[in-house]
Order: C-alpha cells, then structure tokens, then sequence
C-alpha cells in the first residue's frame, strides 16, 4: 500500500487559509493602528500599533446600549428560531396530504430575495404594533426555512421506532418534540443558534426600517449612524468593525464542531 | 466531576470575559480621578516656574480649553477632575519658550496620568 504525502495538500489549505483571512488581518491591523488604507505601498506588520481606537469607539457612541439592544434581539431570533424551527421540521417528517406541495413551497419561498417581502413584512409588523420593538425586529427571522431544513435532515436520522413507542405510550407530540427528539439532535440545534445569531447579528435592513429611536439601534445600525457623524475615523470606524465581529466569531468558533456536523447531518445519509 | 461544567468552553470564554471586564471596572474605580501631573522644564532642562499650562479637548470641529493651571516652584503642576480619554498639553512662558498643544491618549475617561517626561519648553524660533 502507498503512503500518501499530506503536506502538499496541508500547504495548500494553509495558504489558501491564510488568502482568506488577510482581510480579518487588515482590519484588525488598521483598528489598531489607523494607518491610511490607501497609502502605497502597504505595511504589511502593524506601526505602532495601540487600542486607543477603540477607546474612541466606546466614547463616541453608546456601544454598551447598542450592544445589549444587539443581544436581545439575537436572543429572542435564537430562542424562537430553535422553537419554530423544531416544530416545523418535525411535521415536515410525518406523512400528511400536501406534504410535497409544503416542501416544495418553502424551498420556492428560499429563492425570493428579502427585500422583496420587506414592505408586506412592514405592514404586518405595523400591523401587529411591533414597529421600534425588539420582537418588531426580530419578528421576520423567527423562522427560517435552511434551518427548518437543517432540523428535518437532523429528526430523520432518528429511527422511526424511537417515535413509534413513544405514541404508543401516548406521548403527546410536542412531547415527542421537545423531549425525545430534541435531546438526539444537539448538532443540529447548534446550527440553528449559530445561524439565527449570525444573521440576527449582522442583519441591517430590517432594523434600519422598523427603527425609529436611536437608543433601539443595533450595532449595524450604529455602524452606519458612526460613519455619518464622526469623520477622519479610519482607525476608529475599523476598530468598530471589530468590535461588531467578535461576538459572531467567537460564537461561531466555540460551536463550531457541532455547527459542521448539524450542516452535514444527513447529507451522507444512505 | 463535581466542577467538570468549569472546564466547559463556553463557561471558560464567557466567564473569563466577565472576570476581565470586572477587574478591568476595578481598576477604572481605583483609577479615575482625573489627575494629570508633570513638570514643565525649559530648553536648558531647568524647572520653569510660573509657566502657563492648558488642558484642551478637541472635539469635531474646534479645540476648548478645559483647564488651566501655573508651574510651581519646582516647575510641577497638576490638574483633577478631567473626564476626558484624548486630551491635549500645551505651555508656554514669556521669553522661555512654548511646548505643544501635544495629543495625550488614555485607556478611560478620567484616567490619572502622571507624566513621565516633562514638558520641555522650545526656545522662541526654534522649530
């Protein structure tokens, strides 16, 4: 049996590893150092390099308040994302009539851009009196269709008879749901926080449109207010950016295991 | 086994981070008095008395004085009660010389500062 050489395929993802963080890289270089960007050519190694920016940063806005306004809001998007999302994926495993159609109906309503729907979306929310609300603007990502996916992948690799003996016992559905099925399928519940926080986290649209007040803006939202009122902010604006990025990463790298393995969860199925 | 749920790395990166910020906010309430302390010296290195010292903030678009104090003997001065992160020095004496405005950064408004290097007036026409 031939031994095969890792290192040629180890040194390509490594640099290709490294091609795709040089960017994280420039932006944590110029929060730091405030360099100008477009200064030719380009020190690679940070000058001088101090944290002074994002001192200016938690100065020149109310950072704290936008980032807890950021919190809540991911909170609930999780919490009801997980909730919704498990309830939906379940029925999607049982056989009803028009089961085809349902599936066949969110995986077309997955292709329409958001910014189609904002203004029904605006009127329902105004509608339902959550305008410059947080569940106002958590309300159109309680539910995702990838992640209502991501959790029938996950339920049908649960065997049938696990389910089967728990009607038979007359166990009531949501039972079955939440504390038989659940408990299996943890991968995949770290999907959907991961996802529902990512884009909870990053989202900037929404809330632009159903924001009136500024002590209700998230951290985009802020990002965008910081450009408008504070000029020469290179250093302080990247510092910024940062500041925005770290909750998600840090999220994303503490699950990371569990957020591969619930994306592939019965993707090798079969 | 008792303490295993310690070792866990979501306890271990948020917790950590809540330990930092709370010894970080200690120190900040030990720390924040506003004192900002130093010497003035002439082009020669001697102490200046009665040199004129300015504490200024720059804000969008113009730069306001926010305190202004006199060199003792020894050419010391000493300012409290900033609350400011990014300040500016600058003092001058009659036909001694004139030093700054220079830009000074802080970690948190209202940090004492304690110079370690006096301010060194420049002779007249000197660049």
């Amino acid at each position: 049996m031939v031994k095969r050489q890792h290192w040629p395929i180890h040194l390509a993802l490594g640099i290709i590893s490294a091609l795709m963080l040089v960017p994280f890289y420039w932006v944590l270089k110029t929060s730091l150092t405030g360099e100008n960007i477009f200064v030719y050519p380009p020190a690679i190694l940070p000058q001088d390099p101090n944290p002074f920016y994002f001192v200016d940063v938690w100065y020149a806005i109310p950072f704290l308040r936008y980032l807890i306004n950021s919190v809540i809001v991911s909170v609930i998007v999780v919490v009801a994302n997980v909730f919704f999302n498990a309830m939906a994926g379940y029925a999607l495993t049982r056989d009803f009539p028009g089961k085809a159609a349902t599936i066949m109906l969110f995986l077309s309503c997955m292709m329409i851009p958001f910014q189609v729907t904002i203004i029904p979306a605006y009127l329902i929310t105004a509608k339902l009196g959550l305008l410059n609300s947080y569940f106002g603007m958590a309300l159109p990502l309680m539910s995702t269709i990838v992640c209502i996916f991501v959790f029938k992948a996950a339920f049908e690799a649960i065997p049938k008879s696990l389910v089967e003996a728990a009607r038979i016992d007359g166990v009531p559905d949501w039972m079955i749901v939440f504390r038989i099925i659940m408990p299996l399928t943890k991968p995949a519940i770290a999907t959907n926080i991961i996802l529902a926080f990512i884009w909870s986290w990053n989202s900037f649209l929404w809330p632009l449109v159903v924001v009136r007040d500024v002590d209700m803006q998230t951290l985009p939202l802020g990002l965008s207010r910081f450009l408008s009122v504070v000029e020469d902010t290179t250093g302080a604006l990247y510092a910024f950016c940062v500041m925005v990025l770290v909750p998600g990463l840090v999220i994303f790298l503490l699950a990371q295991k569990e957020f591969i393995t619930g994306l592939t969860s019965g993707a090798t199925k079969g | 086994m008792r303490w295993r749920w310690l070792r866990n790395r979501f306890v271990v990166t948020f917790g950590g981070a809540a330990l930092l910020t709370a010894v970080w906010n200690v120190y900040i309430a030990y720390h924040d008095d506003g004192i900002i302390a130093g010497q003035v010296v002439g082009p020669d290195g001697a102490a200046v008395s009665g040199a004129t010292v300015r504490l200024s903030e720059k804000t969008l678009l113009v730069s306001q004085t926010r305190g202004q104090t006199t060199t003792d003997a020894d050419g010391r001065f000493e300012f409290k009660g900033h609350r400011m992160h990014r300040l500016y020095l600058e003092a001058d004496k009659d036909g001694v010389g004139r030093y700054g405005p220079r830009e000074y950064r802080l970690y948190f408004n209202g940090e004492n500062l304690v110079l370690g290097k006096p301010l060194q007036l420049s002779a007249p026409g000197a660049s």
